[in-house]
């Protein structure tokens, strides 16, 4: 575990009044005259464990720097603890570093989600990327659920997100995350300067799932036909169960394309579904509209849920 | 040029790695084929060719753990049992790690295939012993022996030059898409000897450039492929494997 620094002053600027610089901010000389911003380090440490006398999932411990926040988990009906990620900054700003920690001890069953879509700012001229370093360790037959809003990059952004998800045997993971283009209501499109997420899926000791995704608009054409072509969304769902066997992974690869098909949508959408080298499978979405990704996530987090788990999904309960 | 030519009997004719659904959706056509293929180079290739690279470097590791310098002279098999065990670990984990960074079934099996028997036909041309054992290692492992690795790998034993051997690979799998358009598209031998031509800066770029570049860093976003490539095993008529 790395030691966390220590928290910097207050910052005297809100998120509001960096969005508000003008547009082009990189060669813009109102943005080279803005002072340098404190940087922010923060994170969010969580410790999760089970009951076995009332079979539920508890929030142990916390640590919490702000503008990280987890109020307080709730019982979900299936024993879960369903807990929402706040960042009461309202989003990510240039040269934040912010780590999110999440242990589950064995059996436990957690249910993370988001108050709101994760807004990446614009930065400063000079502010280093936004980063966001997240390490995740589910237990011996512990089930984590992360079923987050949209990261929403505006325009100039810069982000890096690494994520590291250790599983244990037995251990169970639905995990995805949807990209959107940008502040679409704004006009602001693939506008972001630079976009790199790097996710490691662990099961056992073995690495089943290594992404490296970076997104450049500004030096590689999204609209490339091998790229996202015309589509906007880019969406990804890990579905995992270490101890699973191979030929139970086809089939289920095999009742999510079914379920694609299927699916009612308002725009054009492309859903690829694949089994990892071990242990899980990949399910891959490229959206025109928002609300058809989180419509396609959901019905296959249904039904992969009712194939590995025999229950149905717990949908999160929103505080908004 | 023998063991980089794209006729090469090692089965890579047999694969499309996802190019036959996206003819078939009419998402790849013969007007788009050439900037498909650069978006593939900058990102896929970049991502195999740092592969390339690794397995290469591996055999100069082993003979010289602190002097990882490109080998010069052909044929230096490490010859205690340390580092040709260390030499095998790492090319196994390797082989792991590309296997994790290939999200669709079909193309991560079709690489692998392709690369043991490219291994196999390499290790059966000379006394080549760490080839050999590299195959055993995938063998028992489950892990693999991926076509960039493998390539690398027997290139470094072989004593090309590093980046000789990481453009020769590109160039072959380049050409191997390029051979299944032929037959997925109305591509003629023309046309396509032009695109391939026209994308050698591209492929000299990659190569360059994957010269110093960390895996970590060898990002690759190809989410249109990556569609074909799942797609591919729920197309009713198919002409490729992959």
């Amino acid at each position: 575990m790395t030691p966390v620094a220590p928290i910097p002053p207050p910052v005297k600027e809100t998120a509001d009044c960096v969005v508000a610089t003008p547009p082009a901010d990189r060669a813009h000389p109102a943005a080279a005259a803005l002072p340098p911003r404190a940087q922010v380090r923060a994170r969010l440490h969580l410790e999760f464990t089970h009951d076995p006398a009332s079979g539920r999932t508890r929030l142990h411990s916390s640590r919490q720097d702000p503008p990280l926040k987890a109020v307080r988990s709730f019982a979900a009906a299936d024993g879960a603890a369903l807990l929402h990620l706040h960042n009461v900054s309202g989003g990510l700003l240039g040269g934040d570093e912010l780590s999110l920690n999440v242990n589950l001890a064995p059996s436990s069953i957690v249910q993370l989600t988001t108050t709101g879509a994760t807004r990446i700012y614009r930065p400063r001229t000079a502010a280093a990327p936004t980063q966001q370093n997240n390490e995740i360790s589910v237990g011996e037959n512990a089930l984590l659920e992360y079923v987050p809003d949209p990261i929403i990059p505006y325009a100039g952004a810069r982000f890096s997100q690494r994520t590291a998800i250790h599983l244990s045997p037995g251990a169970g993971l639905f995990w995805w995350e949807i990209l959107a283009p940008g502040r679409e209501a704004h006009g602001e499109v693939f506008q972001y300067e630079s976009l790199e997420l790097r996710t490691d899926v662990t099961a056992h000791t073995s690495p089943i799932c290594s992404e490296r995704v970076r997104l450049d608009p500004r030096h590689r054409d999204l609209s490339s036909p091998a790229r996202m072509g015309n589509y906007r969304y880019w969406a990804a769902f890990y579905v995992c169960r270490v101890g699973v066997e191979p030929a139970a992974w086809r089939s289920l690869e095999d009742r999510i394309r079914d379920a694609a098909i299927a699916l009612p949508l308002v725009g054009p959408a492309r859903w690829g579904v694949s089994t990892l080298p071990s242990d899980g499978l990949v399910i891959r979405g490229l959206v025109q509209h928002g609300r058809d990704a989180y419509a396609g996530l959901l019905a296959f987090w249904r039904v992969a849920k009712r194939a590995l788990y025999g229950k149905e999904p717990v949908l999160p309960r929103k505080v908004n | 040029m023998h063991l980089a030519d794209s006729a090469l009997p090692i089965g890579a004719l047999a694969h499309s790695f996802g190019l036959e659904s996206l003819a078939s959706a009419e998402i790849l056509t013969n007007r788009n084929l050439e900037s498909f293929l650069r978006a593939y180079i900058e990102e896929a290739g970049l991502l195999e060719t740092v592969f390339c690279r690794e397995a290469f470097r591996l055999v100069a590791l082993a003979r010289n753990p602190t002097a990882p310098a490109a080998p010069v002279a052909p044929v230096a098999v490490p010859s205690d049992a340390g580092p040709l065990a260390a030499l095998l670990d790492r090319w196994v984990d390797l082989n792991i790690q590309l296997s994790a960074r290939k999200p669709a079934r079909e193309a991560r099996t079709a690489s692998a295939t392709i690369g043991r028997t490219f291994l196999m036909a390499v290790a059966n041309l000379g006394e080549y012993r760490i080839l050999r054992d590299a195959l055993a290692a995938s063998k028992e492992s489950g892990a693999g022996a991926h076509h960039s690795l493998a390539f690398g790998l027997a290139s470094a034993i072989l004593g090309l030059d590093e980046s000789l051997a990481a453009l020769s690979f590109l160039h072959q799998n380049v050409a191997g898409l390029v051979s299944a358009c032929q037959r997925l598209l109305p591509l003629g031998q023309t046309e396509a000897t032009r695109i391939l031509w026209n994308l050698k800066p591209a492929m000299i770029a990659c190569v360059e450039s994957s010269a110093s570049s960390s895996i970590d860093a060898a990002f690759s976003l190809l989410p249109t492929l990556d569609w074909g490539a799942m797609e591919h095993p729920a197309l009713t008529t198919r002409l490729f494997i992959s």
